[in-house]
């Protein structure tokens, strides 16, 4: 278990990243905690949040998921995917937003979802968990703004500068979304072992998890097809977080949080976002070797 | 009223826009928080928030007076550090760090600037990489340093970001060497001198994408650091340094010279031209050159007058003595999808 320490750390270093990470096997509870009880920002892993919280607002009978609402073109929440760069209006039910926000990270999607929720829904939802250091302050929306705002009249090209990144409120996790590594892959044990709902709805949980594009990140580390990887994203600028649940044909099923930072502010740097991968195999062989030799 | 302390409550409120996480951020309970904010606004005869029974949101007063809460309550830090240096005997020690590839005369320049503002102070000075100061740094072992960027900033403040531009050190025979400025997808044969990743990993990757962004990804990358290794490596191992244009002259004058002068080099002064050693020389990169960029850099809410001085001195002595002139704008950023934040 130390070796697999050292070797994440190791890659971590290689990569120029700062990491913590927390890795959870669902059904033994062995763990592997490498600055797991950090505070760190969320990011988008928050959507993760935000879906628990609809589903359980579902199972209550305060709303309906297969309710459709008008996303009118103007005044969505920006973002790269999704309705936030679709040009036309459109009627979705709200699981078909959620689909949006966990597969794309859509972030028009997600302040939709919020607006109908509640930010204190989503802070309850997670206080029910037991995730004490878990808080939403704020929504998508308005995480961006304080990125805009704090990166002034540059725009994101100022966004490289060192003292911007400085001053980014939305990388303090005392003033923005926040999390720890620990309390995000309890949060997945949760969803997987049926506690963050009724089975049906975390069964639709985690498909809507499994049905994440990227793979650049945790889904990079396990390049085994018949591996299943289910995760979520989260990134700004410095950093790139993942967090999901590996499951083994042998029935091993781990949940892995991973949350980096880089010293370098540059939007495209692969070899950060694959180490997020790397360390998460790191990680789940150093839980199976233990399993394996009793 | 203890304002310092009242003005941290209309802070943590402001930027936590919750009664309750403010509290839980500062460590105290919320009834007491709440009396502190309406006593500051009695005090001030202005109100700062509009409280609704869900939400708490900075008045328009609130938000005008909010810049300079934030900047008197870092100058209190800054008056408090001062306050520790004075008390735990440091009075007249600053204890500071240089990277080891400043030029002598910077070096220089840096400390004659800093005794002329504070002749009193015992200056503590020690060459160390990157990643040494931002580990001292952050034990609070080192006051201050000068870091090449980029790095991680976390906790940090900074001084003026400066920008060394860099050349291109070849032997004087190459074909690249009669170019005025040297192509980086010339490069393409030649082996890549770096200094040692572990002394700044993220500057050492960045270099290595904004050669490949120049279109040369070197074979392979020999480490080195010291003027007459990386010159032999020049001179003997198919292989080519990045360094400022300063390195150029800071060779030995009585450096021996080339056994076989490039008829091309001889008789041309041409800028980077090696006084005394034509045998290897340094050449501008065309286009967007890669580069340092250096800055002074304190832990927050240390920079009392020692720290700031030494940083003027710093960013002075680099304009002046490193050719070092402020950072320019970042070239165009294109988000990709996967950046999941947009602006």
């Amino acid at each position: 278990m130390t070796d697999a320490l050292t070797r994440i750390r190791a890659a971590f270093a290689d990569a120029g990243v700062t990491g913590r990470l927390h890795a959870l096997d669902i059904d033994t509870g062995a763990q592997l905690d490498e600055g797991a009880d950090q505070p760190v920002c969320t990011a988008s892993v928050h959507k993760l949040c935000l879906l628990v919280a609809l589903h359980r607002e579902a199972a209550a009978g305060r709303l309906d998921l297969t309710e459709r609402v008008d996303c009118p073109p103007d005044a969505r929440t920006k973002g790269p995917t999704g309705l936030a760069v679709m040009l036309d209006s459109a009627r979705l039910s709200l699981r078909d937003l959620a689909y949006l926000m966990i597969a794309v990270s859509d972030n028009a999607a997600a302040d939709l979802l919020l607006g109908r929720v509640g930010l204190d829904t989503v802070n309850a939802a997670t206080d029910r968990l037991g995730l004490t250091r878990t808080r939403a302050v704020h929504t998508f929306g308005e995480m961006l703004a304080t990125l805009k705002e704090d990166a002034g009249p540059g725009g994101a090209g100022a966004l490289t500068d060192p003292h911007v990144i400085a001053r980014l409120r939305a990388l303090d996790p005392a003033r923005t979304n926040r999390s720890t590594p620990r309390e995000m892959t309890r949060l997945l044990a949760a969803v997987w072992r049926d506690e963050a709902g009724t089975a049906e709805h975390c069964a639709a949980m985690r498909r809507l998890l499994a049905l994440q594009v990227w793979p650049h990140r945790l889904a990079s580390g396990f390049p085994f097809d018949d591996v299943h990887v289910a995760g979520k994203t989260g990134t700004l600028p410095t950093v790139r977080n993942e967090v999901g649940v590996v499951e083994y044909p042998d029935g091993g099923r781990y949940a892995v949080a991973v949350f980096t930072r880089t010293a370098n502010p540059a939007a495209a740097l692969p070899a950060a976002d694959a180490v997020i991968g790397t360390a998460a195999r790191l990680a789940v062989d150093g839980l199976r070797a233990r399993q394996a030799t009793g | 009223m203890d304002l310092v302390r009242h003005l941290e409550c209309f802070v943590a409120v402001a930027e936590e826009s919750h009664f309750g996480r403010a509290a839980a951020r500062l460590g105290m309970a919320q009834p007491p928080l709440s009396q502190r904010i309406q006593r500051l606004e009695r005090e001030l005869g202005v109100r700062l928030f509009e409280r609704t029974s869900r939400q708490v949101t900075i008045t328009a007063a609130g938000r005008l007076l909010l810049a300079e809460a934030r900047e008197l309550l870092a100058r209190s830090e800054s008056f408090l550090a001062a306050a520790r240096r004075v008390r735990d005997g440091e009075k007249g020690l600053l204890r500071a760090a240089l990277p080891p590839d400043l030029p002598g005369e910077t070096v220089a320049a840096l400390l004659d600037g800093f005794r002329r503002r504070h002749a009193d102070l015992e200056l503590e000075l020690h060459e160390l990489s990157t990643t040494e100061q931002l580990t001292r740094l952050a034990a609070h072992e080192l006051d201050i340093g000068v870091v090449h960027h980029p790095c991680d900033v976390t906790g940090l403040e900074l001084g003026p970001v400066l920008r060394r531009e860099l050349g291109v050190l070849l032997p004087a025979d190459a074909p690249q060497a009669r170019l005025d400025a040297v192509p980086l997808r010339s490069l393409s044969g030649y082996d890549l001198i770096l200094f040692p990743r572990e002394s700044a990993p993220a500057l050492y990757d960045d270099l290595l994408t904004a050669c490949a962004r120049g279109g040369y990804t070197p074979a392979s990358v020999r480490h080195g650091q010291g003027t007459s290794f990386v010159r032999g490596l020049v001179l003997s191992a198919r292989a080519v340094a990045l360094a400022p244009r300063d390195t150029a002259r800071r060779d030995p004058p009585d450096a021996p010279r080339s056994a076989r002068p490039d008829a091309a080099e001889s008789g041309r002064p041409g800028p980077g031209r090696h006084p005394g050693s034509a045998d290897v020389v340094w050449r501008p990169v065309a286009g967007d050159p890669p580069a340092w960029r250096h800055s002074a850099a304190w832990p927050e809410g240390r920079g009392d007058a020692a720290v700031q001085a030494f940083a003027d001195a710093a960013a002075h002595a680099l304009r002046t003595t490193a050719g070092a002139v402020p950072d320019v704008p970042a070239r165009p950023l294109h988000l990709r999808p996967a950046s999941e934040f947009w602006l």
